[in-house]
């Protein structure tokens, strides 16, 4: 167990701090830590980790998709993935995952839906972008759901909706 | 559900190319629509949604093509595993508690499931080689649905499929295979060597984890992308299998020459045993099965039909036993009435 930077007690409040890359800790006893003001338990150690802001993971190691909000360790769990958006938002850690499982082939040559139906495609994209909206505006990302509406009053605009 | 399963069933027809080798051959197509989650993170109400829109499609065709809609989430257990036994539903989606259903046409042959792996599975099953048939049978059911919904699509990985395993095409295509001969010569390996050159799996009768019965094997496509469908069929169907029913073939005439008393004693014992036994289990009855069904190939027995024992593999399984001699039928009568049957079907 590790000492108090002030005796040679047990120390039981450890405090670790990282800015701009540099670690700082302090290890103290339960006597020089309530000294310090700090309430420590009798029985529990106390482990406190101040991290500054630019010390975080980059995003990319911890991406998730943006519409069903599945992280590539949750597609580990299952080998499933979560909605149509995690082919894109994972596209480059699939690549590998498909070419081992594919023969190393990574583009489709089948059959493709035909551009026809196009008028009921665009009402489901309609309510696609509607439910987008709904989250959007619950999760307070107004920004995202200017877009949404807007990207709902372009398709709105495009003609009408039930063919008439 | 308003469709007999045991008057309508895919062996009863007559035309079943290569049906001394191949029992039957199967197609499916996995799809997803566009701006839903993947069955397994999608809400109750986003399976209720998928399920609604898929229903319409099915239930507004022309009157010949207007597929039964089955809600599974409704279904009493005896139906549901007697959807099961005809390969319709894959135990999954039985077992799963979340809305799904499933689309059946004339004949159980065409189905679509909804809410299983994927929103949508359409599946086509003929008997005999008939893949690029069955290939058709799914695409058409496809283009119907695709008129009125958006697939999932990405024009370099194509359908997109909640496991990677199913991209691209989203098909798999594949042949049950009666491979008695090759067995009984012990040249079954030249036949897992043809598979894993080419790609192929190669599985027992209830496919994938299922051990070999009745020396009844199942062969599909492991790779969905990168080929187009048609290309898919023909490896299995031109490539593939060509060889393997000349291989079986030549092992049949090969028994049939030099192990006649064997192969005679081995057909005879088990159709002696089917038609007298009072108590039979599943698997003893489908490996007699076999073994006369090899006997009927080569013309040891004149008296029963091929496409006979082909409907008696399915209707000798629990929940047809069921359907046939009453739904109430405790477990511990269930070998008692499979002897039954099999006596009726096999001593006429």
């Amino acid at each position: 167990m590790t000492t108090c930077d002030y005796c040679d007690q047990d120390a039981v409040y450890h405090d670790v701090q990282i800015k701009n890359g540099v670690h700082k800790t302090q290890n103290l006893c339960k006597q020089h830590a309530n000294e310090a003001g700090f309430l420590i338990d009798s029985v529990n150690l106390s482990i406190v980790l101040n991290i500054g802001e630019s010390d975080l993971p980059s995003k990319s190691t911890a991406v998730a998709c943006s519409d069903c909000g599945m992280t590539i360790a949750q597609y580990k769990e299952k080998s499933l993935l979560g909605c149509p958006t995690c082919y894109e938002t994972f596209r480059n850690k699939l690549k590998h995952i498909i070419a081992e499982v594919q023969d190393n082939h990574l583009q489709h040559i089948g059959r493709a839906p035909s551009s026809e139906g196009v008028d009921v495609n665009r009402h489901l994209e309609v309510l696609r972008l509607l439910k987008k909206l709904d989250k959007a505006v619950n999760q307070e990302e107004y920004e995202q759901a200017a877009t949404l509406r807007d990207q709902i009053r372009e398709l709105h605009d495009g003609g009408d909706l039930h063919g008439n | 559900m308003a469709i007999d399963p045991i008057k309508n069933c895919p062996f009863n027809r007559d035309d079943s190319p290569f049906g001394d080798v191949v029992l039957s051959s199967r197609a499916r197509l996995a799809r997803n629509l566009d701006g839903f989650p993947f069955v397994h993170r999608s809400s109750s109400s986003d399976c209720k949604e998928v399920s609604s829109l898929i229903k319409q499609i099915c239930e507004h065709q022309p009157d010949d093509a207007i597929l039964e809609w089955v809600n599974l989430d409704e279904l009493d257990a005896q139906s549901t595993e007697l959807f099961v036994e005809r390969h319709l539903v894959s135990s999954n989606l039985a077992n799963a508690t979340h809305p799904r259903a499933i689309a059946i046409g004339p004949e159980l042959s065409r189905s679509v499931m909804v809410n299983e792996e994927d929103h949508v599975r359409i599946q086509s099953i003929r008997p005999g080689l008939q893949l690029d048939e069955a290939r058709k049978d799914v695409e058409a059911l496809d283009e119907r649905i695709e008129e009125v919904i958006a697939y999932a699509f990405d024009e370099q990985l194509g359908f997109l499929t909640a496991c990677p395993t199913n991209v691209g095409t989203g098909a798999r295509f594949s042949v049950m295979l009666h491979l008695p001969a090759l067995r009984i010569i012990k040249d079954l390996q030249r036949v897992r060597n043809a598979c894993e050159g080419m790609s192929l799996a190669i599985r027992g009768y209830q496919g994938e984890g299922s051990k070999a019965i009745a020396d009844l094997y199942q062969v599909s496509n492991q790779v969905t992308l990168g080929y187009t469908e048609e290309q898919l069929c023909s490896i299995i169907a031109n490539d593939f299998l060509p060889p393997v029913i000349e291989w079986e073939r030549e092992a049949r005439k090969s028994v049939a020459s030099n192990q006649y008393s064997k192969l005679e004693d081995q057909t005879f014992r088990s159709l002696g045993l089917l038609q007298s036994a009072r108590m039979i289990k599943l698997h003893e009855a489908m490996q007699c099965l076999g073994n006369i069904r090899l006997g009927v190939c080569l013309g040891l027995i004149d008296s029963i039909e091929i496409k006979t024992i082909n409907k008696l593999f399915i209707e000798i399984h629990p929940a047809h036993l069921r359907h046939i001699y009453g739904i109430d039928t405790p477990d511990a009568e269930i070998h008692s009435l499979r002897s039954d049957l099999l006596r009726e079907k096999l001593t006429q």
